[in-house]
Parts: C-alpha cells; sequence; structure tokens
C-alpha cells in the first residue's frame, strides 16, 4: 500500500508546529542535563580509561624509562593475569566475600526495614541508629574492630561472660576466619544501606493488594510471602546488585586490618591490584587486571539489568491484570 | 728530685719561637675551624631562603621541630607544606610521585631500603655536591653511613638508626629459681642468649601463658615477618642472590632460617601471626614477653617508666648469632631505616639537601633521637653513642647495645624492587607461619617468584645494584 493509496480520512493528522518544538524543547533540555556527564566522561573517564588500555598492552614498570616507549605486548599481560593463580584465587575469594556479605547485609536490612515499616513512637531515633554504622568511615570501623575483636578482647570476653561457655576464636589471627571477619565488619557497615532501600520498597508497596489479601482472610506469612515479597524483587534485587558491587570493591577495611594476611587468607581482588600496582610497581600488570575486573563487572551489571527488566516486565503484567480485574468488577 | 730552671734568654726565645710557629701552615689552632653545623648553615644560606614541602610522618617529625624552627632562624629556610604519611605508606606514595615527576614534595622521609627504587625511578637528587659544600659528613656508627649510598652516590641522611638490639627479662633469667630450674633441665646456666637455639630454648623455659607472658615479642605478620627471617638467615652464611642474580634462598642456611622463624609459633602469642608493632611493643613494655629482638626505641619506651612496666627490668646485648655456617656469625638488621631524601624535581632542592644534613649532625640530632614522647627517630650517630641525654634515654646499657649491633647491622633486600622481593617472600612465611604452605616449600616458592621479578626488572640491571646491596653487608661477623 502506497502513501497515495491512503484515503484522506486515513492519513496521519499533520504534527502540529507546537508540538514539533515542544520536542526539540524537551530534547534540548535532555541534552542539557546530560552534556556535564557526558562531558566528564569524555575529559576525564575516557582518557584514563584510554591510559589504562595502553598499559594494559605495554609492558611498563616505573624503573624503566619513559611510558610511552614501553614495548607493546598485545594481549600478553592478559593471558599473564588470567593465568595467574594468584589472581584466581583472589577472584575467588572477593565473589565468595561479596556473596556473603551482600546476603547478610540484605537479611539484616530487611528484618530492620520490616520491622520500621509502620510508623510508631520514637521511630525517628531508631531510624538514626539504624543508619549510624553507614556514616561511620571504614578505616574506623576496622581499628575500632581490631581492638575488639583480639582474642582476650571485649567481643569475646562479653560472649564468653553471657554464654558461660570458653569463647576465643582467633578473629584476627586465624586464616580461616580473616575473611569472615571482615565480612561480618562489611555486613554491620553497610545494613543500613540495603535497610534504607528496603524500607523505600516497603513503605512504596501499594496498600490494595494486601488489603485484599485480608480480606480474602490471608494469613500474615501468607500475605508476606505471595503479596509483599514479589512486589519487593525489583527493589530487593537492585539492592543485592547495588550492595554486591560495592562488597566486590571493599579495600579500606581489609587492608587497614590485614594487608592481605595473615598468609594470603585476605587477598582479595582489590588488595591484590593494589600490591601489583603500588607495592610491586608493575602498573601495566595492574591495568591488565583492572579491566579484566571491569569486564566482570560488567558482565555482572548486564545480568543485574536483564533481571530488572524481567521483573520489571512481570511487576507490569501483574498490575495489568489487576487493572482488567478491576474493571471487569 | 731534680730542679727546674729556666733562663730570661731562653724563655724569650721559646715565646717568639712559639709565636712565629703559630702562623705556620697547618699549626692553625682547631678551634678556629667551622664546625659542620656552622658549615652546613653558611652553605644553605648561598641557596637562598625557601619554604620546603615534605612527606613525613607526625611522630617522627614532631621531635624534629625545635631542631628545625634553630635552622630557619639561622637561614630563613623554613618548612612549608607538610604531607603527613605513616612511613608504612609512604614508598608507595613517594614512587607515585616518581611516577608523575612531581616537584609537590622538596623532601621525603622513608624507609631508606626505598633508595634503589626511587633512584631507578629517577626520583631522587644525590647528596654528595651539598655535603662537600657544606663539609658535611654521614658520622654513623660502623659502616652505618653506606645504608645511604646507592651506586657510589649518597641519596640520603638518617634520621631514625632502626637496629634491632636483643632484648631479655633481666629479672626472669637472674631469678635464682629460675636458674636452679633450667640447670636441673638443661645442665647449663640460664644466661644472656648467645644462638637463636639458646633464646628458643629461654624462651620455652619461661614462657607462663596462664600469666599472659609469651616467650617471643617478635613480628611474624605478614609486613615485618622477613625482618626476622633475614636476620637468622644472615647471621647462618647465607646471601639472597648469587653474582648472576640468581635467588639462593632454597639452600640448608635459607632452611635452617625458615625453621627457627616457625619455632617462634611455640613461643609467641596466638594472634602473633596479625600482630605488628601497635601490639607488641606495648607487650614488650608492659612485661608480657621473655626475650626478643626489636628496634632499638623500645629500650627508650621500656626505660621509660612513666610508660613502661618493665623499666630496670631488661638486658639488652647483641642479638643472638649462629654456628651453623662453621664460625659464629652475629647479625642484626636495619628496617625500615628512616631518612631524608631529596626530590630531583624540586625547584628547592638545594635548601631541601641543607635542611637534612643540619638535622643529620650528630649534634644536631641527639635532641631529636632522645624525645621521650615521640620515641620513633633511634639513635645512630657516633656522637649518640657518648651523649649523656642519649644514655640517659635508652639506659647506658641500652646505647651499648645499639653500638654492638651497629657493627654487625645488614639491610634487608637493597635492590630496585625492594618492595615487591619483600612482599612476597613475606607472604610465604606468613603462609607458612599459618599453616597454608608446608615450611619445606617457602623458600622454592619464594625463588619462584623472585625470578619472574628479576626478570621484570632486568636481571642486568640488578647486577649492577648488586655491588651497592653488597657494601651494605657488614664485614665482620660479631662486633669488636
Amino acid at each position: 500500500m502506497t502513501v497515495a493509496a491512503l484515503s484522506a480520512a486515513e492519513a496521519p493528522p499533520s504534527t502540529p508546529t507546537r508540538v514539533v518544538s515542544r520536542r526539540r524543547a524537551i530534547r534540548r533540555f535532555r541534552l542539557s542535563l546530560l552534556a556535564p556527564l557526558i562531558a566528564l566522561f569524555a575529559f576525564v573517564l575516557m582518557p584514563v580509561l584510554l591510559l589504562q588500555l595502553y598499559f594494559s598492552v605495554h609492558q611498563w614498570t616505573v624503573y624503566l624509562g619513559s611510558w610511552w616507549d614501553a614495548d607493546y605486548v598485545g594481549l600478553d599481560l592478559f593471558k599473564e593475569v588470567l593465568t595467574d593463580p594468584r589472581f584466581g584465587w583472589a577472584v575467588l575469594r572477593s565473589l565468595a566475600f561479596a556473596t556473603g556479605s551482600t546476603f547478610g547485609c540484605f537479611v539484616f536490612g530487611f528484618l530492620l526495614a520490616y520491622l520500621m515499616r509502620k510508623p510508631f513512637r520514637g521511630q525517628a531515633l531508631y531510624y538514626i541508629i539504624f543508619i549510624l554504622p553507614m556514616l561511620t568511615v571504614p578505616v574506623v570501623v576496622a581499628y575500632t574492630a581490631e581492638m575488639m575483636l583480639y582474642q582476650s578482647g571485649p567481643l569475646n570476653d562479653l560472649i564468653t561472660r553471657l554464654s558461660g561457655i570458653e569463647f576465643k576464636p582467633s578473629w584476627l589471627a586465624n586464616p580461616d576466619l580473616a575473611l569472615m571477619t571482615v565480612g561480618l565488619l562489611e555486613i554491620w557497615n553497610w545494613t543500613p544501606f540495603s535497610f534504607i532501600i528496603m524500607l523505600a520498597g516497603l513503605t512504596a508497596i501499594p496498600k490494595e493488594p494486601i488489603e485484599a489479601a485480608e480480606i480474602l482472610g490471608a494469613s500474615k506469612w501468607r500475605i508476606f510471602w505471595e503479596v509483599q515479597v514479589p512486589l519487593l524483587r525489583p527493589v530487593i534485587l537492585l539492592a543485592l546488585v547495588l550492595r554486591f558491587l560495592e562488597a566486590m570493591a571493599e579495600f579500606p577495611k581489609t587492608w587497614a586490618l590485614f594487608q592481605g594476611g595473615p598468609g594470603s587468607a585476605t587477598e582479595t581482588l582489590p588488595v591484590y591490584i593494589f600490591m601489583t600496582t603500588w607495592q610491586y610497581f608493575e602498573i601495566s600488570k595492574g591495568a591488565a587486571m583492572s579491566y579484566i575486573v571491569m569486564l566482570l563487572m560488567i558482565v555482572i551489571v548486564l545480568f543485574a539489568i536483564q533481571l530488572l527488566r524481567q521483573e520489571k516486565r512481570s511487576l507490569d503484567k501483574m498490575y495489568e491484570q489487576t487493572d482488567d480485574k478491576k474493571v471487569e468488577a | 728530685m731534680t730542679k727546674f730552671s729556666v733562663s730570661r734568654r731562653t724563655f724569650v726565645e721559646g715565646g717568639l719561637g712559639l709565636t712565629v710557629a703559630n702562623f705556620l701552615p697547618g699549626t692553625m689552632p682547631l678551634a678556629s675551624a667551622a664546625t659542620m653545623e656552622e658549615s652546613t648553615v653558611a652553605a644553605a644560606k648561598s641557596a637562598g631562603p625557601a619554604a620546603v614541602n615534605g612527606m613525613i610522618w607526625s611522630p617522627y617529625l614532631v621531635p624534629m621541630q625545635p631542631v628545625i624552627a634553630e635552622f630557619s632562624k639561622q637561614t630563613n629556610i623554613t618548612i612549608g607544606a607538610v604531607q603527613d604519611i605513616s612511613i608504612f605508606d609512604a614508598p608507595q606514595r613517594a614512587m607515585a610521585e616518581a611516577l608523575s615527576r612531581s616537584p609537590q614534595f622538596d623532601f621525603i622521609h622513608i624507609d631508606s631500603n626505598m633508595i634503589p627504587s626511587l633512584v631507578s625511578a629517577g626520583y631522587l637528587e644525590p647528596l654528595d655536591e651539598y655535603m662537600k659544600k657544606a663539609n658535611f659528613k654521614i658520622d654513623a656508627v660502623g659502616d652505618y653511613g653506606t645504608f645511604m649510598t646507592y651506586g657510589g652516590q649518597t641519596y640520603g641522611v638518617p634520621t631514625d638508626g632502626n637496629v634491632h638490639i636483643q632484648y631479655t627479662r633481666k629479672d626472669l633469667i637472674e631469678d635464682p629459681d629460675n636458674k636452679k630450674r633450667f640447670a636441673d633441665k638443661f645442665g647449663k646456666e640460664l644466661k644472656f642468649p648467645q644462638t637463636w637455639e639458646e633464646e628458643q630454648a629461654i624462651q620455652e623455659f619461661l614462657m607462663d601463658p596462664s600469666k599472659d607472658l609469651y616467650g617471643s615479642g617478635n613480628l611474624r605478620n605478614r609486613a615485618n615477618g622477613p625482618t626476622w627471617w633475614y636476620m637468622v638467615y644472615y647471621s647462618a652464611g647465607g646471601f639472597p642472590f648469587d653474582d648472576d642474580m640468581k635467588p639462593t634462598l632454597n639452600t640448608p642456611a635459607g632452611q635452617y632460617a625458615v625453621d627457627i622463624y616457625l619455632k617462634d609459633k611455640k613461643v609467641n602469642h596466638p594472634e602473633a601471626a596479625n600482630w605488628g608493632t601497635p601490639q607488641q611493643i606495648p607487650r614488650i613494655a608492659q612485661g608480657h614477653v621473655v626475650s626478643c629482638q626489636y628496634w632499638d626505641g623500645t629500650a627508650k619506651l621500656n626505660e621509660n617508666p612513666a610508660k613502661s612496666k618493665t623499666t630496670g627490668k631488661w638486658l639488652y646485648g647483641l642479638v643472638p648469632g649462629s654456628d651453623f655456617s662453621g664460625k659464629r656469625m652475629h647479625r642484626s638488621i636495619s628496617s625500615p631505616l628512616a631518612a631524608i631524601l631529596v626530590n630531583k624535581y624540586s625547584p628547592r632542592k638545594a635548601q631541601a639537601a641543607y635542611l637534612a644534613l643540619w638535622l643529620g649532625s650528630g649534634k644536631n640530632s641527639i635532641p631529636i633521637v632522645t624525645d621521650p614522647v615521640n620515641t620513633f627517630n633511634d639513635a645512630w650517630a657516633k656522637e649518640h653513642m657518648t651523649s649523656d641525654a642519649v644514655k640517659n634515654a635508652y639506659s647506658p646499657a641500652g646505647v651499648k647495645a645499639i653500638e654492638a649491633n651497629f657493627q654487625v647491622v645488614a639491610p634487608p633486600i637493597y635492590l630496585t624492587g625492594y618492595l615487591e622481593f619483600q612482599d612476597a617472600l613475606g607472604k610465604n612465611l606468613s603462609e607458612a607461619f599459618v599453616g597454608q604452605l608446608p615450611a619445606k616449600d617457602v623458600l622454592k616458592k619464594t625463588e619462584d617468584e623472585w625470578t619472574a621479578i628479576i626478570r621484570r626488572i632486568g636481571q642486568s640491571k640488578l647486577k649492577k645494584d648488586l655491588a651497592s646491596y653488597k657494601a651494605l653487608m657488614p664485614k665482620r661477623i660479631k662486633p669488636a
């Protein structure tokens, strides 16, 4: 069918000039909002990424002349990193640390948010108390924890007194516990983050589905599992993804408490990259490592975005169905 | 008794003769020559006034301030901006400065074992010309002054000797009951340890964990552990590289040092695997340790009754030695050895250099190394060893121990890539200490990692560095 074949009645109405100029204005407005970000990316982030790319394909250490004279080595450094068992262990440690601490943050954050979802007297005070750990500088968390966690320190002593059983784990010197120690500190430090996100999610849940479920006689547990949790899934996913990415990059507490030790028990990705770049001054290998980690993170983020989209779609579908039922009723 | 008489003529002739001789070359009175401090001031004045910026950790800077103030008064060279960075973090920061060829800092205060790496990165200014102009000499005990040199040039001025000395609890080893029990058990006298094996026996015998008294206070954490390992390894006759820069750790001497290193687990605190100075120094001063090697500044803390429960309870002396090589050899260590280095890219490098020289004169540094509160700068100069103020701060026995250990002091790895070599060894020793790596694999693994480091930095470059490293090694097997 050609345009000419269309009848005058079927032809789309021509867009009025006012609408066009409005669209242009919106586009200009959007651009002006994005411009600083684009400029930041182009002039600050991009040069750094390019420089890092340069270093990752050129073999250069600080001791060997100017960086622009470094030998081109192609992908050799990437191969070296990927076959370095120390790097492999660092990846595994970071994944274990990030998974464990993210899960911990989420469980406690969700629990606190659930308790705080309805207003009550003195809620603001509790809110401040729950937020406080997140406002504490990670290095301060580490040094304070160090004092608490000695074998004969206050924490073990308190647990021993309360339980009546001698409790003396060596939180800071046992290589089997060291990573878990940082994980527990991470949970303490960042539970407020999950708490804030989950609280926002819980307070944004529409009341109607819950009220409907209550009228239909559903138990609180069933309402929680079958109504609230499904509605919260996109928020839960967001909280988990953001926390996981943050946890993968945890450095200050791990470094302040352990510097990779005891043995190599806390040699996580950020620690190993730091050591490679600034302890061993292997700038090129450090750059290659950073690129690999960046790619790993991009994969995780893309996967998360995909999941979030799916969640959003299924939520939209659920709301559409609810609206249809309302109309039918 | 004979009668002594001088005639009037003889007296006048003698007087005339002395007057003439007074003006002959070489007979000018020494008192009229400028002191080292005066010539440093004169040279600094010729460089012109300036405010120099530096990177230095405040516990080191605070006791220097009165001495710097005097220099500023005389030369108009003052301290400008100071970045307060821990000496343990300073190497990374300094390398970042070298990387960017930054003129931000005129001087840096750092572990002098970083000199080879920083020179190789093109960051350091040689100080020989300034020293010549100021008629300055690093008047250190023994051959300690060579620790500031690399490739035949001087790059630093020490402010902190940081030599390891032996600390053994006098009250415990002189206790008659302990002496008797020890003699009954081992058939020999309980006395100040002469070898690593003797020390281990004393530590095991006297420790009592039920009273929170542990045999050792030595560091076994990843960052500091190698410092102790080197002492044993060197004393067993080991040296880490052959002339071709091939690592020579995996030898009987190396394994002996690993065994001694790991035996410490029996006598050290259960949490020693992750403990550094903030944990162990207070334990030493508060009486929870029987015997150990530690930086000399700890003697100053021990002998300060306001901060210590063990004042007067320590014997200080030479670190233990080893008979492993067939002859008894003692090797102490100095690491980190804090020194002032000057930035080659600085527009005020002359002023910074003269400030460093001023702070590094034996006389000027006495108040710095005797500060009773900020005890980070430890004695190192010949003049310190005879100073009453230093003896008062460290105790006469402490000063004697410092002097003895300086005569057999060795560095850790003194090569470009120092931190890299150090961390590879530290990681593997630490893994063995906590049971992650079998003791027999420590040196093999370290050698493999060191070989990779050598390949990366360049074998021929490191072979040149080796001469500077060897020049720092002590020439005698025990103090004179």
